[in-house]
């Protein structure tokens, strides 16, 4: 950075008008008994964006708090963040190359959307048993592990379609099974403790697969072939391909934004599986019954819904959903019994970063982690700290939401009885 | 009756015969092994040292053991983590009872754990421990037959220096191996005047499309991989799918690359890529390193021996040997015995000329040559056909070993 005095300063003038602005408009919003839920975190981002100028008529009128009054402030300052950047360190990637900002972008938005589909299980699994699976990363393991096993060790030469589905459907059953063994007596009074109880048998059901996946398949990485080339493509035109042009393992967009083949595909299928899914629950009686199951169990099962059945659905989608996202990037990233680890501890904070319980949280809270991982590995100047912190840059803006929004981006007010007291 | 009688002394008699094969089943001499057999370890590594370590231990105990007693190596997974390393090294020592220590992978693992060796009293020869201090601070009790890290990068960088290059990036691993290597190997590159660009990773991860990003927009003439483990081969094959893989510019893979078949399943597109290996080529082997690797090969079902199984195998030998020539299993005799030991290992002759005896300074050397071996012989060979195997590949650099010429690839 040439002259980090201008970007930290203005940081710092950003940060004291943020905490003055988080702690006075809430205040202000109370004392006129009007609704706080989203006062700490609007008067933050409107003082950091604005400082006093925004602030003082946010406090003097106490207009309601809108989605665009949410929306724009945070904008705001992360426009001022940027510009502070540029200036400070103008001849940086980030700021003075294009192309490389396209790219970084996109491999933020493609890796997001994957970290936002795996989470999406562990929240529909949250949203309708109220459990925290600590088995979510196993089940992508499993995933990934299967597809190997099944297109390369078992049935060599067959289709990857084959492979994905079979392993689908494997940690499906093994995740309605599971439900039904271990998780069912939660829910008719068996357990004393239920929610421990629900921490306890997952983590004993992650050890589980592990060790036994370890001990069948051994420890040394593993790795599945491209599902498939892709074809050679120039677009418009062969001598001149500015718009597309694709070699067997990447394709490259405006002679600039280059992907790689299993990324593009993983993010393809994941948005297709999404629509998919999110046609399935608002559209067809099943999908209802489990979204009425997560809003009001006993009121469900009072309309002829059964909840025990919804359970076990939403165990198994949860953990087939995992497993969709490892067995698509098995043919990108080397395979291990341990490879879960990380993309479990990714999800729970992509979960609680856009709201236990929610689905659409779940998926723009994965794209905000991955494009602030690809923000911060590209720009940050010192480039062997820009890749060592990749991390910890999810539980900086974890931490920064939850001061601000508890509930988390897109968490229901009164969830689990406890969110949004004011 | 009297048949009865005799087919059971008979019987006894065959079983006694039987068992002069044996050595004195009521005493066993424990030397720990440790290997990184889980992740975030290098697994494909670790399963390599264990297996050269078990077979160093038969052949120990074929040849008539330790004292007269049986040798039993007890094979410690220390993950490639510091705090593992530490606990299964107070346990080996504590509730298992070695009397001393070979093997280790990682560095991380040397330079935590050599201390609690150290401080109990227990010898450890560490087999494949590359950072400086683990024999620069000097302890009594702590040798190691592994090359020293800034003696390893020297072969990096030197071969760099033979090569069309003016800017190259380097991805280490911000451990006790990356993150000194990645220094030593810039100050070389550094004064050929090479620019250098180092980009550290956590150990385990995965997704490098970031880094690979920026890598490509500096825009470098080389790549060098200084990470283990399967974070070696994730990095390798996303920089070949994003265009700046060893098919497309020269790039130096890390050593986790010498396990061609892991190397080849993991990264398809890794064809050109330029690895360090440690030790002799295999037409170069003495009977010993023939013999080594017939069983290794045998066992494994693998074509070729990695430079790490070589030197956990003689990581046991040679403490086996020092025991031996102590005549006791008291730390202090054995050290005493490893300070004159000259052991023929499959590595080459192995000896420790600094010690009590000498101190490396002696010779105006550093500290870093305490207990060191000074001789592994260091190459870089090239993969230049897919699906070869390490073995095959040619030996590129140094000259002394040189066995075909590196094929550049055009950027």
């Amino acid at each position: 950075m040439e002259t980090p005095g201008i970007f930290w300063g203005v940081i710092s003038w950003m940060i004291v008008w943020a905490v003055l602005g988080s702690i006075i408009t809430r205040r202000s919003y109370l004392k006129r008994d009007l609704d706080t839920s989203n006062a700490t975190f609007v008067g933050a981002m409107m003082g950091a964006a604005a400082g006093p100028v925004g602030l003082v008529p946010l406090w003097m009128r106490t207009p309601e708090l809108t989605k665009l009054l949410i929306v724009l402030p945070a904008i705001g300052a992360v426009t001022l963040i940027a510009a502070a950047f540029a200036f400070a360190d103008p001849s940086n990637n980030c700021v003075s190359n294009g192309s490389f900002v396209a790219s970084q972008i996109t491999n933020g938005i493609i890796i997001g959307i994957i970290y936002g589909f795996m989470a999406l299980g562990l929240t529909l699994i949250f949203s309708i048993l109220g459990v925290v699976s600590f088995a979510h990363g196993e089940f992508y393991m499993v995933g990934g592990m299967l597809v190997y096993y099944i297109t390369v060790v078992w049935f060599p030469g067959v289709s990857p379609l084959i492979g994905v589905l079979g392993s689908c459907s494997i940690a499906f059953l093994v995740g309605a099974v599971f439900e039904r063994m271990f998780l069912t007596p939660m829910y008719k009074g068996k357990i004393d403790r239920p929610v421990e109880y629900g921490i306890l048998v997952t983590f004993g059901l992650a050890f589980t697969i592990q060790y036994f996946v370890q001990a069948l398949a051994g420890a040394n990485p593993v790795k599945a072939r491209r599902f498939f080339d892709f074809p050679r493509l120039r677009l418009p035109s062969a001598d001149d391909a500015w718009l597309l042009k694709t070699s067997r393992g990447n394709l490259t967009l405006f002679d600039t934004i280059s992907i790689s083949n299993p990324r593009f595909v993983a993010a393809v299928v994941c948005i297709l599986v999404l629509l998919s899914l999110l046609y399935f629950l608002h559209r067809t009686w099943t999908g209802k019954a489990l979204r009425a199951v997560s809003l009001d169990r006993e009121a469900a099962a009072i309309a002829g819904i059964n909840p025990d059945r919804m359970n076990m659905l939403a165990f198994a989608l949860g953990g087939m959903i995992a497993a969709l996202a490892g067995s698509l990037l098995v043919q990108a990233f080397s395979w291990l019994p341990q490879v879960g680890n990380i993309p479990a501890m990714r999800s729970f904070v992509i979960v609680v970063l856009g709201g236990l319980g929610s689905l659409p949280g779940a998926f723009f809270g994965g794209i905000i982690v991955g494009l602030v991982e690809a923000a911060g590995t590209g720009c940050i100047p010192n480039p062997q700290k820009a890749a060592s912190y990749i991390p910890a840059y999810g539980m900086v803006v974890l931490t920064l939401t939850l001061l601000l929004r508890p509930t988390g981006l897109f968490g229901r007010r009164f969830a689990s009885g406890t969110h949004g007291k004011f | 009756m009297k048949k009865t009688g005799l087919l059971l002394a008979a019987a006894v008699l065959g079983l006694s015969a039987l068992s002069t094969g044996a050595n004195a089943a009521d005493c066993e001499i424990k030397i720990g092994g440790i290997a990184p057999l889980s992740a975030p370890g290098t697994v494909v590594g670790g399963e390599a040292m264990r297996d050269a370590m078990l077979i160093a231990e038969e052949d120990i105990n074929r040849a008539g053991g330790i004292l007269k007693c049986d040798l039993k190596v007890v094979i410690a997974d220390s993950e490639g983590l510091p705090e593992k390393a530490v606990a299964i090294m107070e346990k080996l020592i504590t509730q298992d009872g070695v009397v001393a220590v070979g093997g280790g992978y990682h560095s991380s693992v040397g330079v935590a754990s050599k201390d609690v060796a150290d401080s109990r009293g227990i010898p450890v020869v560490f087999a494949e421990t590359w950072n400086d201090t683990i024999t620069g601070d000097k302890q009594k009790y702590i040798f190691r037959i592994a090359p020293l890290s800034s003696w390893a990068s020297s072969t990096i960088w030197k071969h760099a220096l033979e090569l069309p290059v003016k800017k190259v990036a380097i991805l280490t691993e911000n451990t006790d191996y990356g993150i000194p290597a990645a220094e030593e190997t810039t100050k070389g590159l550094n004064s050929g005047n090479i620019e250098v660009v180092t980009f550290s990773v956590d150990i385990g991860t995965q997704d490098y499309a970031g880094i690979v990003e920026r890598i490509k927009a500096g825009n470098p003439d080389m790549i060098i991989v200084l990470a283990t483990g399967e974070a070696g081969y994730n990095f390798t094959q996303q920089a070949a799918d994003a265009g700046i893989g060893p098919q497309d510019i020269i790039f130096h893979a890390g050593q986790v690359s010498l396990e061609s078949k892991a190397y080849w399943e993991n990264v398809p597109d890794g064809n050109y890529a330029f690895v360090q290996r440690i030790g002799v080529p295999e037409n170069l082997f003495n009977d010993k390193a023939k013999a080594f690797a017939k069983v290794y090969k045998e066992r494994t079902g693998k074509d070729a021996v990695e430079s790490y199984a070589m030197e956990a195998y003689d990581s046991i030998a040679i403490l086996a040997q020092a025991i031996n020539e102590a005549g006791s299993t008291d730390g202090d005799k054995i050290v005493a015995a490893l300070e004159n030991i000259d052991h023929d290992g499959t590595l080459g002759r192995i000896y420790f000329p600094y010690g009590t005896k000498k101190d490396p300074s002696a010779d105006s050397k550093g500290d870093e040559w305490w207990h060191q071996w000074p001789d592994p012989a260091l190459t870089v060979i090239q993969y230049q056909e897919e699906g070869q195997s390490s073995v095959n590949s040619p030996i590129v650099f140094p000259d002394a070993y040189k066995t075909g010429d590196p094929v550049i690839v055009k950027k």
